[in-house]
């Protein structure tokens, strides 16, 4: 299954905060400002997961957004791309085996690429989208 | 194409009917532009409500009554009252009425 076009046009991106303390979400917005100016790559952030290529999920999985975490994924076009932005959720991080929450974000999602840091700056925010997408190209697509 | 001139302007069926045939083409095109790969009978084809489940069309649905929820919020204590009252048995309602009707017919001949 090759990309479709729209992978190589435009790659619309949407952010999901699946328990995060906002840290990594105002870097991601900062990826938006005109410092970073993402749009400029034809990245940029959409409303709904039916028109986005790639998902952003920040902060560890709380119980709440467990069974949002797997709508949101599932309501995803194929083929799709989660990158996982900040520590917590690609491990837990601070909240590694809190009582609320279920994991990090690869125990419940396929993950394509991860973005440490706590945030991490928007440099790297871009970065991981890209790699994701690259690995999405390299491997024929298959989540 | 000549119309029949309405006084209000012009009806003409043909016109119309192209018209319609046109916007029927457009959304047609637009429809084969779109993707058809979703997975039908999946959470693809269902709305995005931020992640939440999406709910029974019938609790979606907006009925009459939210229309003046605002008074009967108002008026909460009034109706809790009023509605307590509603029995639904007939021979209550007589009695209300005998009764409130007793209590005005003493008034009005306290009143002459």
């Amino acid at each position: 299954m090759a990309l479709p076009r729209s992978f190589k046009r435009a790659l619309w991106v949407f952010h999901v905060a699946t328990g995060s303390c906002n840290g990594c979400d105002i870097e991601i917005v900062a990826a938006l400002t005109p410092r970073y100016d993402t749009e400029r790559f034809g990245i940029m952030l959409t409303g709904t997961p039916r028109h986005a290529d790639v998902l952003l999920v920040t902060g560890p999985v709380t119980r709440p957004m467990l069974p949002r975490l797997k709508r949101i994924y599932e309501q995803t076009p194929d083929p799709k791309a989660v990158v996982v932005v900040g520590g917590c959720g690609a491990t837990g991080g601070v909240f590694y085996e809190s009582y609320n929450v279920v994991g990090p974000v690869d125990e419940v999602v396929p993950v394509a690429a991860y973005v440490p840091g706590g945030p991490p700056r928007p440099e790297a925010v871009i970065d991981g989208v890209v790699k994701a997408v690259a690995a999405l190209e390299t491997a024929g697509v298959s989540k | 194409m000549n119309g029949i001139d309405t006084g209000f302007g012009v009806w003409n069926p043909i016109a119309w009917t192209l018209l319609f045939a046109g916007a029927l083409v457009i959304a047609w095109v637009f429809r084969v532009l779109g993707r058809s790969d979703y997975k039908r009978g999946s959470e693809q084809t269902k709305a995005f409500l931020s992640g939440n489940e999406e709910p029974e069309p019938e609790k979606l649905h907006v009925r009459g009554d939210h229309l003046y929820w605002g008074l009967v919020d108002g008026l909460a204590g009034y109706y809790r009252r009023i509605r307590a009252v509603h029995t639904g048995v007939l021979s209550d309602y007589v009695a209300w009425f005998v009764g409130v009707l007793g209590v005005v017919l003493i008034i009005l001949a306290l009143v002459r």
